[in-house]
């Protein structure tokens, strides 16, 4: 097969040469390859300036073309930066196309229901290409944006199967999400957990008003990704593997036995004197050391593309794996994708893209068992030789974290098949009509087995205390989810003299329908083979629940795009939005932007300075609908037991209060930006200013209690947001002789504010005990303020006692080596009302910077990623559950005690001790993100076992962080918006080293 | 073959024109999936019923932490408050409780607030079941019968809202949404105002309930004796003796109700709905095991696990008092029956206390507190339940034919009828054990044999109150002698500061808070 086409080509090829050659022209022979990862690229245009001759590569990048020895070859092709080659009598002429998006003003960027090409562009939109992404080695896509685009946060988690949180130029919103909408080929999805990087050939990132072509799910960003497709030519055959494992990058060392001893006698001395056994047996444990682990990771991906001029194709497979860090955890992905495009006529195509992942995830319970870790007691073992576990809760702490593991097996399957079937008509060129049905459409299998143990000596070295667990537990829940969007486009394209004009429009309908059914049983046995609810016990502690969602969209957008001369640049768009989940139905979203290329005038285009010059402007409206279906419709409660003459009497009540009026989100947001190309684009970036503004923002809001509703709280349009900032981007490449190389990086300020609660109350979040709620959003602070007391020292004495203020602290008092707080209204009593704002985890700046350099055979890169400006509440170490919780070693050091006047460690930390600034730290961090070092072997050797390319790396990811923060990580996933920073039981940081191989045949 | 691109082309686009064109309004209006509706809801014929019915269920709603209405939070205002009880557990649990223990709570106190919000949703609820019973087609029977139940339950929920507040805000209909600022539902009516709705409530309710014996199928609704009985202790509250005498009366007579033979028994699970039960609240075992009071039994059970705070049986809060473990003389059963003692160490012969259904509590120098409230206990193993211990079935006392007698003789003696209250007294006396009073009672030793007849039911600090109402300077004796300060502006709960707050102000402070 392959030889034939390549029969074919050279056939081709020799016909075009024999019409051409009519001056004294030489043969000229060469390979073109794409100039990061080193690949041919077949189907590259060469062609002679200024005259007719054209050949194209075939499919190892191979090009041979006649044409005369001083002329000058131009070699194009889509997404690459054209180049020119003088030929200067040579005969061979090797081709390395760049797809450098900064310098690559022709290439294409995806706007949503369209493209343009990226010179053309009046938005803010970033872009990274598939083999930036697909070199790190990780699991989702999001989690390799990660510093890649300016304006774009990405906060990760080391933990297998998390999905990272998205903030493009901060966040927007409590209630309605503060995610991206993603668009993978035209499918809306807010999971993109089963993408394989290895599938995506680029991300385009709509930061400004132009996400306003998704109208009601603009609000936060767009964040779209195109998948690979094939190319006319013969079968490329790719696998790319990497191998390695994950480690624990930077362990908080807790205190040993003697430290926590010391501690105790202090903080809780009366049980060092209840009971001996644990205190005269010696012995230290690392509980983290007893429960983490060194994970495996790992991923293969085998693709093949290819296609004639009527048919392309790309299939792939991948498998990743992820053992993660703590003990029991283990993931594991396979992804399959097929895209096929053909055209039925010249003018009719018809596509296909679609996806399938299955995934398998063994979770562990991090707010239970693994927060656990940080507090067992150093004294008891983890588990002895014999297999019996240490018995933690007999000595008052809490539940022994590894029998809590071991004990638990909880498993998820998810199948997943996302894509699209399309077609598309263009009756005359410049028209086009596209139909697409797009759908996303998945399974859950989720199942939570708990054992059944006693607390006695066949699972504890010493039988007693509280960790038991009296009967096994079977929890099984099946989800079915399936969305089907159908877009129907028309684009009309057309250039006269010096006007191009591209007008769209569209009609898109959106079905969306979930439900899920449960059950739990008790006494379910052992084996495996019998985790299934018909073992459980039938008559006690069965429950089944069953549930569901249904809504649906209608959309209608308009856009047009207008440039004079490639100067003058217009666009303006709008979008009615239709959605079930509110009482009025629809909303209408317009955007309108400009950009004037100021290279291209006259005074400037000759510029040896300058290559490329855009200022640019954009106004829009966007929305976000992302809350539960009905709302705003006033429901019954049914099922209310109760009991007459001892039989069961099902009541019903009427009781929740509801918004009727409830509307959507409105986003405003104006956008300057200035693109910038200088020494013949060697150095290339971006400078935006934005202000975003977020009116109606979905709030919670309490109500009086006469109104009856249980959680005294609804939903409502109350709040008001603003994020504000500035992102900088710069890059510099270029090549000397051999050695290519290539500096950028990205930083943005962002500014966020809440602006309005329209008479509600400050949201309250960041639940830590008897702490309470730490975080506060309230007019003139940034979402999810910490809202604390302020300390201001440790009592050295009495007499400092006795000048202080009173304490009204819930059961804290003043003591020597106590916390003193700041009498902030100055009352003469401390208590909560001396609370104030005092930071919150959003940063000022964030950003990222990447080195890449290539000298021959070898290639090496790297890139950083940090914040600056923001605060962590460290929750673990404010968070205690009973008195004889651990504690950190570098706190027992530091702590005051008689002989150590420590003026910011308190003697103890007790469960009574007030949220202050004491648990407040800084959350700025440096991480190299990524390493990587690379080899490609020599294409001779290589041509005789007939594969086009081998290319051998070492990579490392996370390799090391410079942070301030005591705990594992700055980097924390939040549970909740409103919780954003507060540190509580977030997963261990990873580091990856591992191997790969890129082969090509 | 062209033709047919062409065909098949123009085809989908007339499809896509058909799809723009069909009505969009429509299929966008989609209903919560899985839920009732209240526009379906109200087209069930049982509407009213199941209204009704979803009004007992307010007692199993709450959380013993959070939002109450006769559970643990009530537990803490009614006993730990007064001098009956202190808030028991380990010292540094629960500061909110033990705020209002030692009668220093203000209106930022969760436990307020939580009984406030408890109460309204209880009113709301009754509310509903009144505004769909207006329009229910029963016959004028059955509808009367829900009418009064409803009307009973919304008496019982104003009576204990005005005993802990005073004068309340008063709703008779459902504020929509929209009124969520109108004075007219956040401006206090008067105390008296609010005894007035209730009596209105329950007259409505005894004279439209059916009697209803504890053998009957009814058996847990309110009826005619509970509204009766109810309406006498709102009349005693009032010193409205002459009716309190006459309702109270209308119970005795109708032979409906009697004592239980045995008084330790009578707080077991086998004496539910016993004769002596007027209106008890009925938890039971259904599948979901939520028919029940979340943690009423669990937030006062024995903490009895021994060192570092094992909690085992219970979280050990509301101690039976010193001052109530002395009123009670030599020899009364209820003593015992009330409190759970836990005894001290005797070396090698520690027996420890040994509770009914045989569950040992080790000796006091293992357990956290030195008494128990006997009467909310359950036992896990003599008593069925349906598995989960936070819910365990415990039936709650709200009205039970001893206290009708107690009003009785208090409203006998205050009416000047002073010799039909030796009969009541000695009934109780006789039961417990003691010797009975010849001659007739004082008042002094109606309100000794009240407390030691009701301790620990969650009444005392209310009865205290009012005592102190016919009695200046018995509220500030009584909790002197349980080492607390009290003076007449904690007479009244405070009222929950974020209420006030929701109110824009409308809603006023108690004095002295």
């Amino acid at each position: 097969m392959k030889k034939t086409f390549t029969r074919i080509f050279v056939l081709a090829l020799l016909c075009f040469s024999a019409f051409a050659s009519f001056a004294q022209n030489t043969t000229v022979k060469g390979k073109v390859v794409d100039a990061t990862d080193k690949q041919p690229l077949p189907g590259v245009t060469v062609k002679l300036n200024g005259g007719n001759i054209a050949a194209q590569t075939d499919g190892e990048g191979n090009y041979t073309i006649s044409a005369p020895a001083n002329g000058i070859l131009v070699f194009s092709y889509i997404g690459y930066t054209t180049l020119q080659e003088n030929i200067n009598s040579r005969t061979t002429i090797d081709i390395s196309l760049s797809t450098a998006s900064a310098k690559s003003l022709e290439k294409v960027v995806v706007v949503g229901y369209g493209s343009q090409r990226r010179r053309d562009v009046t938005g803010s939109v970033g872009n990274v290409s598939g083999a930036e992404l697909s070199k790190q080695p990780v699991q989702t896509p999001t989690q390799a944006l990660q510093g890649k685009v300016s304006g774009v946060q990405v906060i990760g988690s080391g933990q297998p199967n998390s999905q990272p949180q998205l903030r493009i130029r901060g966040t927007g919103s409590v209630l309605g999400g503060a995610n991206p909408l993603y668009v993978v080929d035209g499918v809306l999805t807010d999971d993109i957990r089963n993408i394989n990087n290895n599938d995506i050939i680029s991300i385009d990132v709509l930061k400004d008003a132009s996400a306003a072509i998704y109208g009601v799910r603009g609000a936060n960003g767009v964040v779209i990704i195109t998948t690979r497709k094939g190319k006319n030519g013969p079968a490329v055959v790719r696998y790319d593997a990497n191998a390695g494992f994950r480690q624990l990058s930077n362990k908080v060392q807790m205190a040993n036995r003697q430290q926590y001893i010391d501690y105790l006698k202090d903080a809780n001395p009366s049980i060092l004197t209840s009971d001996a056994a644990p205190l005269t047996t010696p012995g230290t444990t690392d509980w983290y050391d007893a429960v983490l682990k060194k994970g495996l990771q790992m991923s293969h991906n085998l693709s093949v593309a290819g296609g004639n001029e009527k048919t392309t194709y790309f299939f792939s497979g991948g498998i990743f794996k992820d053992e993660g860090l703590v003990k029991t955890n283990d993931f594991d992905r396979y992804t399959f994708r097929s895209n096929i495009e053909t055209k039925i006529a010249d003018n009719l195509t018809f596509g296909t893209q679609l996806s399938l992942t299955r995934s398998k995830e063994r979770p562990v319970p991090l707010d239970g068992v693994y927060s656990n870790v940080y507090r067992a007691a150093p004294v008891i073992p983890a588990i002895d030789d014999n297999g019996l576990y240490g018995n933690t809760s007999l000595w008052g702490n809490l539940g022994n974290p590894l029998l809590g593991l071991n004990k638990t097996n909880n498993q998820t399957v998810n199948n997943r098949v996302q894509g699209n079937f399309y077609l598309e008509y263009k009756p005359i060129k410049s028209l086009t009509f596209r139909t697409a049905l797009n759908t996303d459409a998945y399974w859950n299998k989720q199942r939570n087995y708990s054992y059944q143990f006693n607390a006695d000596q066949s699972t504890f070295n010493v039988a007693g205390g509280q960790q038991f667990n009296p009967f096994s537990s079977l929890f099984v829940q099946n989800d079915q989810f399936f969305t089907t969007i159908w877009d129907n486009t028309v684009t009309y394209q057309q250039t006269f003299n010096k006007h191009s004009l591209t007008l769209l429009g569209g009609y898109i309908q959106e079905y969306s329908k979930s439900d899920f059914f449960n059950g739990r049983r008790r006494g379910v046995p052992e084996s495996e083979d019998t985790w299934y609810l018909n073992t459980g016990n039938p008559e006690v502690g069965a429950e089944y629940f069953n549930g569901g969602t249904l809504f649906k969209r209608i959309s209608y957008v308009g856009r047009v795009n207008y440039n004079y001369d490639g100067r003058y640049l217009f666009s303006a768009s709008i979008r009615a939005d239709g959605s079930s989940r509110f009482r009025e139905k629809f909303g209408y979203f317009p955007t309108v932007g400009a950009g004037w290329v100021i290279s291209q005038e006259s005074f400037l285009k000759n510029s040896k300075i300058i290559s490329n010059l855009k200022l640019r402007a954009s106004w829009g409206l966007l929305g976000n609908d992302n809350i539960d279906q009905g709302l705003f419709v006033v429901t019954a409660t049914p099922n209310l037991p109760y009991f007459f003459n001892n039989s069961l009497n099902l009541g019903t009540a009427v009781q929740d209060i509801k918004d009727p009026n409830l509307k959507w989100e409105r986003t405003e947001q104006y956008d300057f930006g200035l693109e910038y190309g200088l020494f013949n684009n060697k150095l290339t970036g971006e400078i935006d200013y934005y202000n975003k503004k977020v009116r109606d923002a979905l709030t919670q809001v309490t109500l009086p209690a006469f109104l009856g509703d249980p959680d005294g709280i609804y939903v409502t349009n109350a709040a008001s947001y603003q994020n504000k900032g500035v992102e900088f981007s710069a890059k510099w490449s270029d090549k000397v002789g051999k050695f290519g190389y290539s500096v950028g990086g990205n930083i943005s300020y962002n500014k966020n504010t809440v602006i309005g609660l329209n008479g509600g109350q400050a949201l309250l979040g960041g639940g830590i005990g008897n702490q309470g709620n730490i975080t506060r959003t309230d007019n003139g602070q940034p979402i999810a303020s910490y809202y604390v007391l302020q300390q201001t020292g440790i009592f050295q004495n009495q007499a400092q006692i006795n000048a202080a203020p009173t304490y009204n602290l819930n059961g804290y008092n003043k003591t020597i080596g106590g916390m003193m707080f700041a009498d902030v209204n100055g009352d003469g009593v401390i208590s909560a009302d001396d609370r104030t704002f005092s930071g919150s985890y959003q940063p000022k700046y964030y950003g990222g910077f990447n080195i890449g350099l290539d000298y021959g055979s070898w290639d090496f890169s790297t890139d950083f990623y940090g914040n600056w400006g923001n605060k962590i509440y460290n929750g673990r170490k404010a968070f205690r559950a009973n008195g004889s919780d651990n504690v950190q070693a570098d706190y027992v050091t530091n702590r005051w005690t008689p002989a150590n006047a420590s003026n910011i460690d308190p003697q103890v930390i007790a469960q009574n001790l007030p949220a202050s600034t004491y648990f407040i730290e800084s959350g700025a961090f440096l991480r190299l993100n990524n390493l990587t070092l690379g080899y490609t072997l020599p294409a001779e050797l290589l041509k005789r076992m007939k594969i086009n390319k081998i290319r051998v790396y070492a990579t490392s990811q996370n390799l090391f962080t410079a942070k301030r923060y005591s705990g594992f990580t700055p980097e924390l996933l939040p549970s909740s918006i409103l919780s954003s920073g507060v540190d509580l039981n977030g997963y261990p940081t990873t580091r990856t080293f591992a191997v790969g191989l890129n082969v090509e045949f | 073959m062209k033709t047919i691109y062409k065909n098949t082309a123009i085809a989908t686009l007339t499809a896509i024109l058909l799809g723009t064109g069909y009505s969009c309004k429509d299929s966008l209006n989609v209903n919560p999936q899985g839920e009732i509706t209240e526009a379906q809801f109200i087209t069930d014929p049982n509407v009213a019923a199941n209204l009704v019915g979803g009004i007992y269920n307010i007692f199993f709603a709450g959380d013993a932490f959070g939002n109450d209405v006769r559970g643990f939070q009530y537990t803490i205002l009614g006993d730990i408050a007064s001098d009956d009880a202190d808030k028991g557990s380990a010292p540094s649990d629960y500061g909110d409780a033990n705020a209002i223990d030692i009668l220093q709570a203000n209106g930022n106190n969760p436990v307020v607030n939580n009984i406030w919000k408890g109460y309204y949703q209880a009113i709301a609820r009754t509310n509903q079941a009144l505004a769909q019973l207006q329009n229910a087609q029963f016959d004028a029977a059955t509808k009367n019968k829900l009418l009064g139940e409803a009307r009973f339950l919304r008496g019982m929920f104003y009576f204990n809202l005005v005993r802990i507040f005073g004068g309340v805000p008063l709703l008779n209909r459902v504020p929509a949404a929209s009124e969520a600022n109108a004075p007219e539902f956040s401006t206090r009516a008067t105390s008296q105002a609010i005894y007035q709705f209730i009596i209105d409530d329950l007259n409505f309710a005894a004279t439209n309930l059916p009697v209803i014996t504890n053998t009957s199928a009814d058996v847990g609704r309110a009826s005619k004796g509970a509204a009766q009985a109810l309406l006498a202790k709102v009349y005693l509250y009032n010193k409205d003796y002459q009716n309190a005498l006459a309702m109270s009366q209308l119970v005795i007579s109708s032979g409906t109700y009697s004592l239980l033979p045995d008084f330790t028994t009578l707080f077991r699970q086998a004496n539910n709905n016993s004769r002596e039960s007027i209106f008890e609240i009925q938890a039971g075992q259904n599948l979901a095991c939520n028919s029940s009071i979340d943690r009423f039994t669990v937030a006062q059970g024995p903490r009895a696990g021994g060192k570092n705070g094992w909690v085992d049986r219970g979280y050990g809060f509301n101690n039976p008092s010193l001052s109530l473990v002395n009123e009670y003389e030599a020899g009364d059963v209820r003593k015992n029956a009330t409190i759970i003692t836990v005894n001290p160490s005797n070396g090698a012969n520690s027996v420890g206390t040994i509770l009914f259904d045989g569950f040992r509590i080790p000796t006091k120098d293992s357990v956290e507190n030195s008494r128990y409230n006997y009467k909310a206990y359950y036992s896990r193993t003599a008593e069925p339940n349906c598995g989960n211990n936070d819910r365990l079935p415990k039936h709650v006392m709200i009205i039970r034919y001893a206290e009708v007698l107690l009003i009785h003789a208090e409203a006998a003696l205050q009416s000047g009828q002073a010799g039909l209250a030796t009969a009541d007294i000695n009934a109780l006396r006789t039961r417990a054990k003691v010797t009975p009073i010849a001659g007739i009672p004082t008042l002094q030793q109606i309100w000794h044999e009240r407390r030691v007849e009701m301790a620990m039911e969650q009444d005392r600090f209310f009865d205290l109150v009012r005592q102190d109402a016919v009695q200046p300077g018995r509220a500030a004796a009584a909790f002197a002698a349980d080492g607390k300060t009290w003076n007449a502006t904690r007479a009244l709960f405070p009222i929950p500061q974020q209420q006030i707050d929701l109110s824009g102000g409308n809603l006023k402070q108690n004095p002295g808070y």
